[in-house]
Formats: structure tokens, sequence, C-alpha cells
């Protein structure tokens, strides 16, 4: 099947359950194959496909939820410092900071940084203003960051006292 | 490194720009100017650094996920689900109903196996072959062009046109046990290409047989088992239970998608390809002399 790695990892980072990513992924080829003649061979069919994704997922979860947000957005802080990176980050350490990143920004940071689609692709995907998903995807780094920051130094691991020197001194 | 006293607001900017100049949506002109800040900046050199390292490690691990093996399977099964229940709903009768429904959904799955080849295979011959096959599963799809009795083949051959007319007798005499429902040239949003497409239903399933120019292309060889058969360059392909035999005539592809066996795909094209050379030349000629050439000949 066409990009179903993309769409079963994405499908993944969004509900956080392989099973219902599973399912989720089903539902977007059964709704690809429902609205095939509105697809328009030489345009970009994974940018398509990722579109149904999320029209899908966020379809599912108002149904569920009866409300657009799972959790509250963070307060923005400015000027809070930058979070000391780990020189060396492993899989199970960023994927569990991931995780902890609200849904509004880790589906913004996966776009852009896994599936590397361009700003204006996002908007047009995810429906939002092309500000929006800037401000997002750059709110959403940070805060990637600073989970990764405490995740490695719940692991115990991964930032050594020179990292942390080097990630104060920025 | 050169220390240079630069101003707190160039750093603050720097800052602001990083996440576009990740993304790569920074203009040409400010990416300059943030790179010669960078040069000369240890504190946001290092900042861009960081944030670059958990661009790279989150592409990484998410590149480790893996599908589950059954998920394709599951997929195609879901497809194949809800694609019958519009076929039955409609007036014709079941069986044809039940042959077309199975028809759609290997169409379906060939056109994503060709999707996923374009990641590997030549891109613009593969274009060609996605383009094809994506074609005829539109022109199934929207079933418009898909009649239970087969049209005329007085009404085929006008929309077929001088040109390709002359298929039409070539492929009803080579498809034994086929009728040709339906012919016509169609095309795809958005593209020039052209196909000449033959709907055709036999031997307890529907066959199709489609052309389309060439324009210098050529099949990729490296990705399909290449069986020689006189002297028709000939290339075979078994999908999903489905049979492709693909293979040049002229200065046209040429594709035979069906559920038969591969052996009797590959067999049914070889009985084709020259017969439809044969007739491809016969067309234009005809088409040339008549003045009413519509697509030069490839």
């Amino acid at each position: 099947m066409p990009h179903l790695a993309a769409l079963y990892r994405t499908a993944k980072f969004l509900v956080r359950n392989p099973v219902e990513a599973e399912d989720l992924v089903q539902d977007v080829y059964v709704e690809a194959l429902k609205s095939f003649h509105r697809f328009q061979p030489g345009t970009n069919c994974k940018a398509w496909l990722f579109s149904i994704l999320f029209h899908r997922f966020h379809h599912l979860r108002r149904r569920l939820l009866k409300s657009s947000l799972e959790e509250p957005l963070p307060e923005q802080d400015g000027v809070a410092a930058e979070p000391p990176v780990p020189q060396e980050i492993k899989d199970e350490e960023i994927l569990a900071a991931l995780d902890k990143v609200p849904l509004a920004f880790r589906e913004v940071v996966v776009m852009a940084d896994v599936e590397e689609f361009s700003y204006k692709e996002i908007a047009a995907t995810l429906k939002l203003p092309l500000g929006t998903v800037m401000s997002r995807l750059s709110r959403g780094r940070k805060l990637l960051r600073e989970k990764l920051a405490e995740v490695a130094k719940s692991y115990g691991i991964g930032i050594s006292a020179k990292d942390a020197a080097e990630g104060g001194s920025a | 490194m050169n220390v240079l006293n630069f101003d707190a607001r160039q750093c603050e900017r720097t800052r602001r720009q990083m996440d576009a100049y990740l993304s790569n949506e920074l203009l040409v002109e400010t990416t300059d100017e943030m790179l010669l800040h960078l040069e000369n900046c240890a504190a946001c050199s290092s900042e861009v650094e960081s944030r670059m390292r958990v661009r790279e490690a989150l592409q990484r691990a998410a590149g480790r996920h893996s599908v589950p093996e059954e998920l394709s399977e599951a997929v195609h099964q879901r497809l194949k689900k809800a694609q019958s229940p519009r076929f039955w709903t409609a007036r014709a009768p079941a069986w044809a109903l039940a042959l077309a429904g199975v028809a759609v959904i290997v169409i379906v799955a060939i056109a994503g196996q060709r999707w996923m080849r374009m990641d590997r295979a030549k891109e613009m011959v593969a274009g060609v072959l996605q383009l094809g096959v994506s074609d005829h599963l539109h022109c199934a799809i929207r079933g418009h062009n898909y009649p239970d009795v087969a049209n005329p083949p007085e009404a085929l051959r006008k929309k077929l046109g001088p040109q390709y007319a002359q298929l039409l007798p070539a492929v009803e005499k080579k498809l034994l046990g086929f009728q040709v429902l339906e012919a016509h040239i169609c095309s795809v949003p958005d593209s020039p290409r052209k196909y000449v497409h033959f709907i055709t239903r036999g031997q307890g399933t529907i066959l199709s047989v489609i052309l389309t120019k060439r324009d210098g292309q050529n099949l990729p060889a490296g990705s399909f088992a290449t069986s020689s058969l006189g002297n028709v360059n000939f290339y075979e392909k078994r999908l999903e239970g489905m049979s492709v035999a693909g293979f040049q005539v002229g200065g046209y592809f040429g594709f035979v998608v069906s559920n038969l066996g591969q052996h009797e795909t590959d067999q049914l094209a070889e009985g084709l390809a020259p017969a439809l050379q044969t007739a491809l030349n016969a067309g234009a000629s005809r088409a040339a002399l008549s003045g009413l050439v519509t697509l030069p000949q490839g």
C-alpha cells in the first residue's frame, strides 16, 4: 500500500495506541477509495492521504470527547531558558518526550520534522492558518526539548555536567 | 572563532527564525544573514545544533517504527468489504456486480503497489504505470464507462476514432472467450497523457487492455521479470493475486491486467502484442490519410 509506513507511524503518534492506529489507517484507505475521484494524479498523494488521516482522526476524537481539545494548551513562556539537550538521544527518550507533548503541538511537530511536509502543506492538511502552524511548530519543538530534558533527567542518563553547562550557556 | 559584539537583538532575531531555518522555510537572503550570524555567535550556533540533534533523533526514532505485518492485509480486506455494497445496490445482475467489485479491488491493490514502486523505480516510467492503472481504477469506480451489457461495436469504434478503431477487431480476435464491454480513450485531470482502454469480460473475470504512448520511455527492466516471446519485449508482474503483463509495441506501452494466472495473462498479451502493433500501424496510416489525426503516433 502507498505510504503505509508513514501513515501508520503518524497514526501511532496521534492516538498512542497501536491497535487504534491500525484501525485509523484502515479507515484512511477506505476513505481514500471512496473519494478517489477527488484525487488528482500528479498532485501530492502523501499529502492527500494525510489530510484524510487527520480529518478522520479529529472527527473520531470530537465524537469521543465532544470537545476539540483533549488537554489545555500550555501557557506561553517566551523568556524561559533553553532546556539542555543531551548529546546522545536514545530512541525511547525522544519518543517518550514526544508522547508528553500535547496533541495540538505534537501533530505539527510530526508533520514538519518526521514527515517533512512544508508549512503550506501542514496548514492545508490541518486546516490551520499558516501563522498558527509556525507558532505551534516553534512551541511544539520547544516543548519537545523540555520534555526530553525531563525524560533524560529521570532516566539519569544522557546529560553530563558538560552538556548541562553548554545548554545553560546558550 | 572571531568574537564579535553582536547586538542582542540579532541573537533574538536568529532564535525567532531558527525554526523556519530548520524547516528550510527561510528566504535565501535571510538564511545567508543567519548563517553569517551563526558563524560568529557560539551561543546561537550551539543552540541550532542542539535543535537539529533533537530533530534528527526524532526522525531516526520514527523511522524505526515497524508496520505490523498483518496491517497491509487488513487494509485490503477492508477495501474489499467497503467496495462490494456499492455494487450490490445497483441494478445490474448480482454476478456481474460481484465480478466488477472484484476487478475494482484488485485494481486498487495494483494502484497501491504502483505508488509504492514509485519510490524505487525510475520515476518517469513508474509515473506512466501509475497513471495507466489509476486511470483504469477511475473508470471502473465511477462506473459510467462500465456497462453490464456490451456497447455495440459501432459505438465502440466511434469512441476510439479512426486511429484506434482498428484495435477493436484485434482485441476481439486475440482475446478468445472475452467480450469487449467498453472501449474508449480516456485521460486523467492535469495530465496530457491519453489511454486507449478496453474493458472486457470473460473466463469468469474482468480483463483490461490499456495502451498509452511511450513518449520515448521504457519499461523498468529491473523491476519486472522479463520473458522473451518472439520479437516482443515482454514484462510480467504478479501483484495481490492479479497479473499484469506489460509490453512495448512500437511507440506504445501495452498492459493486460487480469486476475487470471500469470501464464494465461502472459499468453493473452503475447497473442495481443503483434496484432496491436499491426492495428496501430494501420490506424496511424488511416488517420493520416483521412486527416483526422488527434493523437500523433509516438
